[in-house]
């Protein structure tokens, strides 16, 4: 759609380039004018020719489903070839109108009359405008025609699927003796003509043919050794596996499914486009020789699918729970049925291009059918099926109810059908069994493998996964992720990959599903809303391409330029959200705009939104504010030490909405931009990092005061890391009965070193009143005076005397002490 | 968290005007004091709009004839905004 636009903008700049040039000078409008109508003309005639042409092709091609897609792409293309010519009519129309507004009415009955310049241009104006009206009708009528021709073409085509499906045909004895006859006479006419064309190939062709081959082989070796080199451990199975994963097992039934017949498929494709090319083939061996190859490629993929599920050889590998008895039977029957679904399909190419009867191909889609349908009632009565925990070399069991009575009715059915003469829709139901059965059960693996790899940390258990681990060191979060990708591009890859083969199956042609893919891609409409993915994809990888690029220049601006100018850390945190922000900005909307959303309808939006923001947003949008205000003002920049309210730490992140403040115990605490405008913060590091340290110290009541504040004055001078000016004091605050208290007063040259400067602080107080014998509390009982009277004091001196000579003798030294301490009392 | 909030927003912001974007479609607005009927070929068909005075008609997403009330015959590609003004076409 940008590209529509696009165009459309240049349409609009050259016709608005080329308008005015036709107002301004007369004679070259005539000129001008008169090419540009002849040539809408022209265009128009040979578009209604193109038309005719289109519809005769229909009629002659009426039973031909492939040849109808392309005549109504034709038709289509036609269409808008019509509508473009006369939009581009429209600029003349509106000059044209432009010229006979300014020439005004026609003067009325009784007003003097024009002069003949003005009449005669009246007159030709008006003629020209009836020409061009004449001519966007006949584009009218032109283009209803089209659509009504394309209308017929998509029911002419419902009319022959239904027709080729629902035909009868009376099977009578008669039909099988003509086809004997016809199926003879086919014989002779194929042997024949490829005689002739193998003779022919090699008299002349055999250095083409060999080429073709040899280059088509390589092609396809080149392809098949490329992704087993690429894919080996995981498509193939390997033999130490004793028990493999469930997803190895998945992943290896899906490759190794998908990449031979992806192989297979191009050796075919290239080898019959080479041979063409080389002109090896020739008209009536060529169809014949597409549809063998095609029937080829078929047979191999279901071959290999059902290798794959069932796994004959090998019950560990095997996807489904069936015997391996049951396994070898259900391969033979799923080949049989295909290799009877591919004859018949090749069969009936050679009986069409070789102009036999049409019933050979009805007898032999027959006998087709009644085979398929015989293949489907003996897969009813196989028993494979097993139970949980069963080995797989142990008897099985009947299928389930649901699936015995689906085969039998279908096989019965395929059969009956035939009997009763609709070979047609049996040959049909019949080859939806085989291959879209296929189709849909290698999806079916596929979207398994891919919900396995995506499912939590199942990735990491896969091969790919411990390679990924080994050889990139990936943590298992990133390895998760690949995981989750990884299966998603699987599913993609199953929808892009099999969804138009089903619908190719179903009998619609190429050019549908492109035309289906391109109008989900540009116009998806809902009521009159037009949606365009391409303009959405774009418009993100735009927005995308553009964020990286302001993250890169937000880099660029921070580290080159604003680092080597020397701007202060909160300018340059401040530009530097600016520019990421203004980047993000004009991202969205050049991204917006790509995606083919009209500004205009923004504003629509915003104003609804206003709405919103006066309510509900309301706080956002202050704090957003309050966000653009702190960048600019910058109170604080990142790093700072901040109080806001109860919360106390360092700056970690400004942004528009929040701040981050880390708290010293290392928790960070989201603070809304508006309670850091509306309130009082404290920041201790605004202009500069000086602060103050306040010290308490307490000593015993007992020491001189004057003394004590000397000693801690002396400390303090000495101390490392405190500023001499504003000079350190050391205040006496208070004293009570038991202590001195006083407080240390300093100033810091960095208040982010005040914790450490206090610490050390304290401990050379301590040490220096340590020295000194300053106590720092009183003894630990306190001393009581007591009143004793003479005699008393004798008595108790004598009894003391004699008890220490009597004591002394025996041990003098250890007695001594307890002996003292009444003495003491 | 609050990236994952700035990003709903911009998402709710997005896929709202994605909603109000009307692509490709063409709009025909009636000026003038009188309803005026016009003939619009679209998709092989041909129809008659009446459009009420004032009003708004969002028409043919692919393209499509249209017939004026004064007779003139204009094409339109997608995508224009046309006005009636006395019955002629004025096309943005």
């Amino acid at each position: 759609m940008p590209i529509s636009r696009l165009l459309s903008i240049l349409l609009a700049v050259f016709l608005l380039a080329a308008s005015p040039a036709g107002a301004q000078t007369a004679p070259t409008v005539a000129t001008d004018v008169g090419t540009q109508l002849d040539q809408a003309n022209a265009g128009l005639t040979t578009a209604g020719k193109q038309l005719d042409d289109i519809r005769k092709q229909v009629d002659a091609y009426e039973t031909d489903d492939n040849r109808l897609v392309d005549l109504k792409v034709e038709a289509e293309t036609l269409n808008r070839s019509i509508l473009a010519i006369s939009v581009a009519l429209r600029p003349r129309l509106d000059a044209i109108k432009a010229r006979q507004t300014e020439l005004g009415d026609p003067p009325a009955d009784g007003e003097p009359a024009e002069s003949a310049v003005v009449v005669e241009e009246r007159k030709k104006l008006s003629a020209e405008r009836n020409q061009i009206n004449a001519l966007t009708g006949e584009a009218e009528n032109l283009s209803i025609e089209a659509t009504k021709l394309s209308n017929r073409i998509t029911e002419i085509r419902r009319q022959l699927f239904s027709e080729a499906l629902l035909k009868r045909t009376e099977i009578t004895p008669d039909l099988f003796s003509d086809a004997a006859t016809a199926i003879d006479a086919e014989a002779r006419t194929l042997q024949r003509t490829v005689t002739a064309w193998l003779q022919f190939v090699w008299k002349f062709k055999r250095l083409q043919l060999l080429a073709a081959v040899s280059l088509s082989l390589m092609a396809a070796l080149v392809l098949l050794t490329g992704s087993y080199r690429l894919f080996s451990p995981y498509i193939t199975r390997v033999a130490q596996q004793e028990k493999p994963h469930y997803i190895t097992r998945l992943s290896v039934a899906f490759w190794s499914t998908v990449l031979p017949t992806a192989a297979a498929g191009a050796f075919a494709g290239t080898s019959y486009f080479f041979m063409d090319a080389f002109k090896v083939l020739r008209p009536d061996t060529a169809p014949m020789l597409a549809v063998a190859l095609a029937v080829m490629v078929g047979i191999f993929f279901v071959g290999q699918l059902a290798n794959a599920v069932l796994s004959p050889g090998d019950g560990n590998w095997r996807l489904v729970r069936v015997s391996d008895h049951g396994a070898r039977l259900l391969w033979l029957l799923i080949f049989s049925m295909v290799i009877v679904n591919g004859a018949d399909y090749f069969l009936g190419t050679i009986s069409e291009t070789l102009g036999s009867p049409v019933i050979l191909t009805v007898v032999k889609s027959f006998f087709a059918s009644i085979i398929i349908g015989l293949l489907l009632l003996v897969t009813a009565f196989v028993q494979p099926v097993l139970r949980r925990g069963e080995a797989p070399e142990s008897q099985g069991h009947q299928w389930p109810r649901s699936v015995f009575v689906l085969l039998v009715l279908t096989g019965l059915g395929l059969i009956l059908a035939s009997l009763l003469g609709y070979v047609g829709l049996a040959r049909f139901v019949a080859a939806q069994i085989v291959v879209t059965g296929a189709i849909l059960v290698t999806m079916y693996i596929g979207f398994l493998s891919g919900r396995a790899v995506s499912a939590n940390n199942a990735f990491g258990a896969t091969a790919v996964g411990k390679r990924l681990e080994e050889r990139f060191g990936l943590s298992p979060i990133v390895l998760d992720q690949i995981g989750l990708v990884s299966g998603l591009s699987i599913y993609l890859l199953i929808i892009v990959l099999f969804l138009p083969m089903i619908f190719l199956q179903w009998g619609f042609q190429i050019a549908d599903i492109e035309s289906w893919a391109y109008r989900i891609f540009t116009e998806i409409r809902i009521g009159s809303i037009t949606i365009s993915l391409v303009g959405i994809l774009a418009g993100i990888v735009l927005f995308a391409l553009g964020f990286i690029v302001t993250r890169w220049f937000q880099k660029w601006v921070d580290g080159n330029v604003l680092a080597r100018s020397q701007v202060d850390a909160g300018v340059r945190n401040s530009v530097r959200t600016a520019v990421g922000y203004a980047g993000v900005a004009l991202a969205g909307l050049i991204g917006i705009s790509a995606a083919g959303i009209n500004l205009s309808s923004l504003a629509l939006v915003a104003g609804a939104l206003s709405l919103g923001i006066g309510f509900g947003l309301q706080n956002i949008v202050s704090n957003f504010v309050s966000g653009l205000i702190l960048l600019a003002e910058r109170p604080f920049k990142v790093g700072d030490w901040v109080v806001a309210g109860t919360t106390e730490g360092f700056v970690r992140r400004i942004s528009v909405r929040a701040t981050e403040i880390e708290t010293f115990q290392r928790q960070t605490v989201i603070v809304p931009n508006s309670v850091l405008i509306n309130g009082q913060v404290g920041n201790w590091t605004h202009r500069n990092k000086l602060g103050r340290i306040d010290i308490a110290l307490s000593v015993h009541a007992g020491n001189d005061p004057r003394q004590v504040q000397e000693v801690i004055a002396d400390v303090v001078r000495g101390q490392q890391g405190l500023l001499r000016n504003p000079e350190p004091v050391v205040v006496f605050q208070a004293f009570s009965a038991a202590t001195l208290d006083f407080e240390i007063r300093a100033f810091l040259a960095d208040i982010l070193n005040g914790t450490a400067v206090k610490s050390e602080l304290r401990a050379a107080i301590l040490e220096r009143f340590r020295a000194d014998g300053i106590a720092m509390s009183g003894p630990a009982a306190p001393e009581v005076p007591v009143k004793i009277s003479p005699e008393g004091a004798l008595l108790l001196s004598t009894l003391l005397e004699q008890a220490t000579d009597k004591l002394a003798k025996p041990a003098a030294a250890r007695n001594r002490k307890p002996a003292q301490d009444p003495s003491d009392a | 968290m609050r990236r994952a909030k700035m990003k709903r927003m911009i998402m709710m912001l997005l896929v709202s005007a994605a909603m109000t974007a009307q692509a490709n479609a063409a709009s025909v607005t009636n000026k003038d004091a009188e309803t005026q009927v016009l003939v619009v070929v679209e998709d092989g068909s041909r129809a008659e709009i009446a459009l009420e005075p004032g009003t708004t008609e969002t028409i043919c997403p692919s393209g499509c004839f249209l017939t004026m009330p004064n007779g003139d015959r204009i094409a339109l590609g997608g995508g224009e905004e046309v006005e009636i003004k006395g019955g002629e076409a004025l096309v943005k």
